[in-house]
């Protein structure tokens, strides 16, 4: 793993019981992904992208293989996985997964609260964060039933970065918008990538995002090949 | 800190579904309370009853035995009783005279059991004082002769018979000390002037004697006075005793006749010239030493009634069916009875009521958990411990029950006391009751046997019948009021639920993953 290298996954696999028997789901799975990239990983429904994301995110536990964050194994059962989530991973997901009974300023500052941060530097930095986003004024206070499926995805996008984790990961951020909403989430993470040094780690069905990736992996069958160095 | 924020502020945002919750708790809560307010009124009444009913037992002679030797007695003419007067010797006339009355020897032996608190022995009997006339006594036999044989019945005790009685008979009632268990506790007779008799006087048998106002002031005698009475069956010196005055009482309130129906006969007051005197110095007028009508007796709990009346056996084994250990069980029985059942029912509706609640939160929880499964799983990726998500849960869980024991408690204030009137029987009649206003055939044998069979007791130094409905009812009566131990109970239901209601979460938290929540569309 080189310096600019923070993720490294190696020898990776998953496998689901079914009724119908074993699914490997992901198969010997290695790749790794820098600071100020980002990854993109493209394949068909069920190939296996998904797992791999919740995998690294510690949400999913692998039979084999080793995840490497910033040098530390996050399969090491020392590992404190809680901790992890919070310092290391953001989550941005196609359904956005925003709090329904908070409101856009409550849901960004609830990862902070949830690590102890004082409230008033949630608030602050939870402003700050939104209005980065593009969401200020009124839509602070909105439920996200009362906001876009854009502002949504980018309160999202702000709660993945409350805590200023190193990696980004996005499930299909694009698959619930339409072409210019997903566009312009696809350029906020570009950005952040780009211009915070975030590593972005982006799971899609959606081929145009290639053009914005640094790196892209295509996962067939839970196999991964790398199609863009 | 935060995890009650969180869950206060999921209380609020929720309230829509939390509200239903809350009202459904509140139904149940508020039945739930309220039967325990009715549960531990009834106990603390039937604690207040047991304090001063059910707790009296009196060793006499018993009814079995008293009827016996009444229809025996009828059985023979007044030739026979004649002839049989004339030829009883001295030792037969004193067997004959104790025949009645119970050992000292047995009461004292009573009085050794561990469950008995207070004991007394009493002595009632006739005796001539031949320096005064008894003005009642006159009366009685006015009457007599006036309505015949017929309310005559009954003699002994304190009864209205007047077999071997004359103008100069007076009424002497002796115990021990005649401040504690005379008629002078219940307010019924009070002394105006002098003094009572101690134990002391009772122990050492000195011949002093408290009479009454009207006696006194017709015969002209104050304290310091005294007077002649004459030793039964005595003759020669030591058949009179000089009792000097020492007190002088005054009749409150007439003997209750219980058995008395007619206002002619309940004019009559033979209580009015009663004397009061030591149980030594009225033993020694009836020349009954070691005898006493009856041994009197508090004990600590109606709960022990069995285990004094066990003792009782033992103690009196050998003399058949003679004697007899009556209590006021009964009494207790006609007022707490109406009370146990309230408290039965209220005990069955609090488990019905509290079952409910803990299914209800159940059910609520599953709904409501399986609602918010992704939430769960979206706190969990954000980086929520098990225990912040529990924490938050719990908090907005203890916050639905809170509101829902509030309104519960508010609720029970306004119906607790009308439930409790329902739960009550409305008759506190019982059987015993119902025995005692059945009639026995009229006449002589009918009244005789009423009074045989009559559970009176001499409690409080008096005359006791509880058989008054309004002073059952009064006794009997619910007083469903807010307690501490409800408001103690109260908050023990709103954990219990409380912990129940957290059940489901727990589980539910423990074992999700979030990865296969956030899977789902």
């Amino acid at each position: 793993m080189t310096e600019q290298e923070i993720l490294s996954a190696t020898d990776v696999s998953k496998t689901f019981q079914v009724k119908a028997g074993d699914v490997t789901a992901v198969d010997s799975v290695s790749f790794t992904a820098g600071r100020g990239q980002v990854t993109t990983i493209v394949g068909p429904s069920g190939s296996g992208k998904t797992t791999l994301l919740y995998i690294v995110g510690s949400l999913e536990k692998p039979e084999t293989g080793a995840i490497e964050v910033a040098g530390s194994n996050i399969l090491d059962p020392a590992t404190d996985l809680v901790r992890y989530r919070r310092k290391h991973v953001g989550f941005v997901f196609q359904f956005f997964n925003l709090i329904p009974t908070l409101t856009a300023l409550e849901n960004v500052m609830l990862p902070m609260d949830l690590a102890g941060v004082s409230p008033e530097e949630q608030n602050r930095r939870a402003s700050e964060l939104l209005d980065g986003m593009g969401v200020s004024g009124r839509l602070l206070k909105a439920r996200p039933n009362k906001m876009s499926g854009g502002e949504n995805q980018r309160v999202a996008i702000a709660r993945a970065l409350a805590n200023d984790p190193d990696i980004i990961l996005a499930d299909e951020p694009t698959g619930n918008l339409d072409t210019a909403t997903g566009r312009t989430v696809i350029d906020i993470l570009s950005r952040l990538a780009h211009e915070s040094d975030k590593c972005v780690l982006m799971v899609t069905h959606d081929e145009s995002v290639l053009d914005v990736s640094d790196r892209a992996f295509r996962m067939v069958d839970g196999h991964l090949n790398e199609i863009r160095a | 800190m935060r995890i009650f924020h969180r869950g206060f502020r999921s209380f609020r945002r929720n309230y829509t579904r939390n509200i239903i919750v809350v009202v459904l708790l509140f139904v149940c809560l508020t039945f739930s309370m309220s039967m325990l307010a009715v549960k531990l009124a009834a106990d603390n009444q039937m604690q207040t009853i047991k304090g001063t009913v059910g707790n009296y037992a009196e060793i006499k002679l018993s009814s079995a035995y008293q009827m016996k030797q009444f229809e025996a007695e009828r059985q023979r003419t007044a030739a026979e009783r004649a002839a049989e007067a004339r030829s009883m010797t001295t030792a037969q006339e004193q067997a004959n005279r104790v025949s009645d009355l119970v050992p000292a020897t047995l009461a004292d032996e009573f009085s050794k059991d561990n469950h008995i608190q207070t004991y007394d022995e009493v002595l009632e009997t006739n005796v001539t004082v031949p320096g005064l006339t008894n003005t009642n006594m006159q009366q009685l036999f006015q009457l007599r002769q006036g309505n015949g044989e017929g309310q005559g019945g009954g003699g002994g005790g304190r009864g209205l018979g007047t077999g071997g009685m004359t103008q100069n008979s007076f009424y002497f009632a002796g115990n021990t000390n005649g401040a504690s268990a005379s008629d002078f506790t219940t307010g019924a007779k009070k002394l105006i002037s002098g003094k009572q008799f101690t134990y002391e006087d009772y122990k050492n048998a000195n011949p002093v004697v408290v009479i009454e106002k009207n006696l006194a002031s017709q015969n002209s005698l104050k304290v310091g006075d005294t007077v002649e009475a004459q030793v039964s069956g005595a003759s020669g010196v030591a058949s009179t005793i000089d009792l000097k005055i020492i007190g002088i009482y005054e009749t409150v309130q007439t003997q209750q006749q219980s058995q008395s129906s007619s206002s002619s006969v309940s004019s009559f007051n033979p209580a009015g010239n009663e004397f009061f005197a030591p149980l030594s110095v009225v033993q020694k007028l009836n020349s009954t030493p070691a005898y006493v009508s009856l041994g009197s007796y508090y004990f600590d709990s109606v709960d022990n009634t069995a285990a004094l009346k066990a003792t009782f056996k033992k103690d009196a084994s050998g003399t058949g069916d003679k004697y007899e250990l009556a209590t006021d069980l009964s009494d207790y029985q006609a007022i707490a009875d109406p009370l146990l059942k309230a408290r039965n029912t209220s005990v069955i509706g609090l488990a019905g009521a509290l079952g409910a609640c803990a299914v209800i939160i159940l059910l609520a929880m599953v709904i409501i958990v399986s609602n918010r499964t992704r939430e769960l799983g979206i706190l969990k990726a954000i980086g929520s411990t098990d225990r912040q998500v529990i924490g938050q849960f719990a908090v907005e869980i203890l916050c639905v029950c809170l509101v829902a024991i509030i309104l519960a408690m508010g609720a029970t204030a306004l119906i607790g006391q009308s439930l409790g009137n329902w739960l009550l029987p409305k008759s506190t009649s019982t059987s015993s009751q119902q025995a005692a206003s059945q009639s026995a055939p009229g006449g002589f044998g009918g009244a005789a046997s009423r009074f045989l069979n009559q559970d009176n007791l001499y409690k409080n130094g008096g005359r006791f019948s509880f058989n008054s409905a309004s002073q059952k009812q009064q006794a009997a009566k619910l007083n469903v009021v807010y307690r501490g131990s409800l408001f103690l109970y109260g908050i023990l239901i709103l954990v219990g639920i409380s912990l129940v209601g957290m059940a489901i979460p727990v589980f539910w938290i423990i074992r999700l993953r979030p990865a296969r929540v956030l899977s789902m569309e």
